[in-house]
């Protein structure tokens, strides 16, 4: 049935988020992003208080409850109700949160029953120590054009053996293991593509550098480095006979449909959190003393990225929605994440020429300018606006199977 | 838990406006528009649709269905003829004024009629010019032997030269400005004089005029909240909805039309469509229409499920502008994408682009709504000025 609201359990989770946001994390988001890192320490209390709230523990966990058949879970929902909360709190510090992270979905979805408790239970008690995972797709010659990569993987004995760079990494080189595409084959394109799960210590697998980033400082970005790593065969996710069809690509797309909306979510609640301050400033700053505001022009600008970044929020709703009900979203979930990345870069932007000079300078009380740093990558990474577009031409253009 | 899922009877709904769409008013799209009017035939479609008093309430001879219903409906109508959609016989914006504005004693035998006979009524509102003395309107109500005498020129009346009966928007107060006002039923009969049809942009099966009102009016027909603000922007607002669901409609016909024809059209060796300059405006035209009409429906949704009428209003000044400029956007870019095609009549699409831009004065302009949105959420009392469209702000076709 059509609903516009939040269960009384997101709301619950949203509260609990936003009032972190207020007291604990945004005081220190400055700091974070000037260290580049987030303490461990606050992020094991902050693990530990979020396990307690319930939902929280969804964000950074990695498996869901199986959906009942014939009813539709709210997990997408929720996690996306959370995760729109808590990049309004600090969007780094999101991408920071132990567990398997981007590293669950390809897990989860392609992964066998064995493979999926022996990589997950590794998050279940992290009280002796803080675990993520980590998704490692990209390289140095192979962005969008995901078939493109060029890390190989050749069998031998009972081993797969590795070489290869993968880069810009999210949390890479902290994770307990990375989910790593390789191919048996570049010519074979996607059919000869293989998905890994290399673990932090096999030999030949190295972190490269950290990078050094416009925004997101906090969090930590990667490169790693495959010389004849030797993975075992039983880390090759949903075991050979699964890359018999053209699974082995379509499940590194596939995850993409779950967080694609999900990353969506987040630059809407970074634009929201911009939005705000555009409108608190000019509250306190301009003269509001007549009903209408007497500076129609930037109320009309606030009003314009508003409903931007709402229509760019119900885009991520209909995605995860139809995630939930187990059917297809490829086109809702690259809709959602090419609108919201633009709509928030826009809010990033509106909100600085707002507040003008004071904009551009961050301090404790505002700091849009973090922000605006942040959002941009929002519209690169997990697909570029120009890829979810492709994305989107391909399923509205029968004909069209590629530029 | 935020859902999309239609219920059986909603998808139902939806599906019978969509059917009747496409077999009445399709085909009949160019012919109504030259005819400026519909024929018989489709008025009596409509009737026997009967979707005219669907979403309004039980108590006053209506269906009870609810905004949402409303705005699935207008969508699929507004997809085949924005035009005709506007014009379908029924109470339509007098029939909501009763509603929003009245009493159910003042409505009930006044939409009676509605429910048997094919007729019009309308919505006087707006006013040519603003006045330079002082807010509000220059039509003006007077006491007058146990009523009033309304008096006053009203502009860009939908329905006027069909409408049997009009609701006069009109100043009881002068001295009050926008908070002085005060709505009357007046029968054409009791002295409403309509001036020549005008001729108009788009949506040309719809009748517009100006109005001359000269007329007394018996106490029992000034409508009980016509003078309350926040029943007169629910009005607005929910008017505002229709036609954004229109504007939804045809949105999503401007990018199917071109969808298929970049399709179809082959240039360089191959279709248009797959070259990434045309296949991602088609792209960023579909995110528009699919963005405006989950903005659309969560609006009519705050509106069924009450309570919080900041929230509904908020949503609707958020939906409607951005509906109308979703078309807006589709429609130009069917124009475009057709080529020297798109600039002729044998294709659908230069008309779309002329309603697209008339249905955005079907509703309070976008700049009004962006500052009423801001205004709300800054927590400042909106001004009528805002939560109205008045001469000041724009004038609208009611």
């Amino acid at each position: 049935m059509i609903d516009f609201s939040f269960t009384k359990k997101q709301r619950a989770l949203r509260e609990a988020i936003d009032s972190m946001g207020r007291h604990v994390v945004r005081p220190q988001s400055l700091s974070w992003d000037q260290n580049k890192a987030v303490p461990e320490e606050f992020l094991r209390n902050f693990y530990q208080i979020a396990q307690g709230m319930g939902g929280a523990g969804h964000l950074g966990s990695g498996d869901e409850p199986a959906r009942e058949p014939g009813r539709a879970s709210e997990t997408n929902r929720t996690v996306m109700a959370g995760a729109e909360a808590l990049a309004w709190c600090d969007a780094a510090l999101m991408l920071t949160l132990p567990g398997p992270g981007l590293g669950a979905p390809p897990v989860r979805g392609s992964g066998t029953e064995e493979q999926r408790r022996r990589f997950f239970s590794i998050f279940e008690d992290m009280s002796g120590g803080l675990r993520w995972g980590a998704y490692g797709l990209t390289e140095p010659g192979a962005g969008s054009d995901v078939a493109g990569i060029r890390t190989t993987c050749r069998k031998d004995g009972r081993d797969w053996v590795l070489n290869g760079r993968k880069c810009y990494i999210t949390n890479g080189a902290r994770a307990s293991w990375v989910v790593v595409f390789a191919t048996i084959d570049p010519a074979l394109g996607r059919a000869g593509h293989r998905a890994f799960v290399v673990e932090k210590g096999t030999p030949g697998f190295s972190v490269g550098r950290i990078e050094d980033k416009m925004g997101l400082r906090a969090s930590e970005t990667a490169e790693l480095v495959l010389e004849d790593c030797r993975v075992p065969e039983e880390n090759l996710l949903g075991g050979e006979a699964s890359y018999a069809s053209k699974e082995g690509f379509m499940a590194a797309m596939k995850t993409f449909d779950n967080t694609r909306p999900l990353v969506a979510a987040m630059a809407c609640g970074i634009g929201r959190a911009a939005y705000e301050v555009g409108r608190d400033f000019v509250r306190d700053n301009y003269v509001m003393t007549r009903p209408i505001p007497r500076y129609a022009a930037i109320a009309e600008r606030l009003a314009r990225v508003d409903r931007r970044l709402q229509a760019a929020w119900m885009l991520c709703w209909r995605a995860a929605s139809l995630a939930d009900h187990g059917e297809p979203n490829a086109k809702e979930a690259s809709m959602c994440k090419a609108a919201a990345g633009e709509a928030a870069i826009a809010a990033c932007v509106e909100a600085i020429e707002i507040c003008g000079a004071a904009g551009t300078v961050s301090s404790e009380q505002r700091f849009v300018e973090k922000w605006f740093r942040d959002i941009k990558v929002y519209d690169i990474f997990e697909g570029t606006g120009q890829i979810q577009r492709v994305v989107i031409s391909k399923r509205i253009l029968p004909g069209l199977h590629g530029f | 838990m935020f859902d999309f899922t239609l219920t059986e009877e909603q998808a139902l709904l939806q599906s019978t406006a969509r059917d009747f769409a496409a077999r009445r008013l399709t085909p009949t799209m160019r012919a109504h528009e030259e005819a400026r009017g519909l024929s018989a035939e489709a008025i009596r479609g409509f009737s026997e649709l009967g979707l005219a008093m669907a979403s309004l309430p039980e108590a006053i001879g209506g269906q009870g269905l609810g905004m949402l219903e409303a705005v699935l409906c207008e969508e699929e109508l507004g997809a085949a003829d924005p035009g005709a959609a506007l014009a379908a016989p029924g109470p339509g914006a007098f029939g909501r004024a009763l509603v929003e504005l009245g009493t159910e004693d003042q409505a009930r035998p006044l939409l009676a009629p509605f429910s048997s006979t094919a007729s019009w009524g309308a919505l006087a509102w707006t006013e040519a010019r603003a006045l330079d003395e002082r807010p509000g309107f220059a039509a003006t109500a007077t006491p007058e032997e146990g009523g009033y005498r309304v008096r006053g020129q009203k502009a860009f009346v939908t329905h006027a030269p069909l409408a049997g009966w009009f609701v006069v928007c009109a100043q009881v107060d002068p001295a009050a400005g926008w908070g002085g006002l005060g709505a009357f039923v007046v029968e054409r009969g009791e002295g409403v004089t309509v001036g020549a049809r005008h001729r108009t942009l788009g949506l040309d099966a719809a009748a517009f005029a100006d109005i001359t009102v000269d007329a007394w009016v018996p106490a029992g027909r000034r409508l009980a909240r016509g003078g309350d603000a926040a029943a007169l922007s629910r009005l607005f607002a929910k008017q505002g909805l229709l036609a954004a669901a229109r504007a939804v409609g045809l949105a999503r016909s401007a990018f199917e039309v071109s969808r298929d024809y970049c399709e179809g059209r082959r240039a360089f060796g191959k279709p248009i469509g797959h070259f990434q300059a045309v296949a991602f405006k088609l792209a960023d035209r579909l995110i528009d229409v699919e963005s405006a009409r989950w903005l659309v429906w969560r609006a009519a949704w705050a509106w069924d499920h009450g309570g919080d009428e900041v929230a509904a209003l908020r949503h609707s000044a958020q939906a409607i502008p951005t509906a109308l400029e979703a078309a807006m956007r589709a429609a130009d870019d069917a124009v475009q994408l057709h080529g020297g095609a798109g600039f002729m009549r044998d294709y659908p699409v230069e008309k779309m682009m002329r309603d697209a831009k008339q249905l955005a004065l079907c509703a309070p302009t976008s700049t009004t709504l962006d500052q009423l949105a801001t205004a709300l959420d800054l927590g400042l009392v909106p001004d009528p000025a805002l939560t109205l469209p008045t001469p000041e702000t724009q004038p609208i076709f009611t």
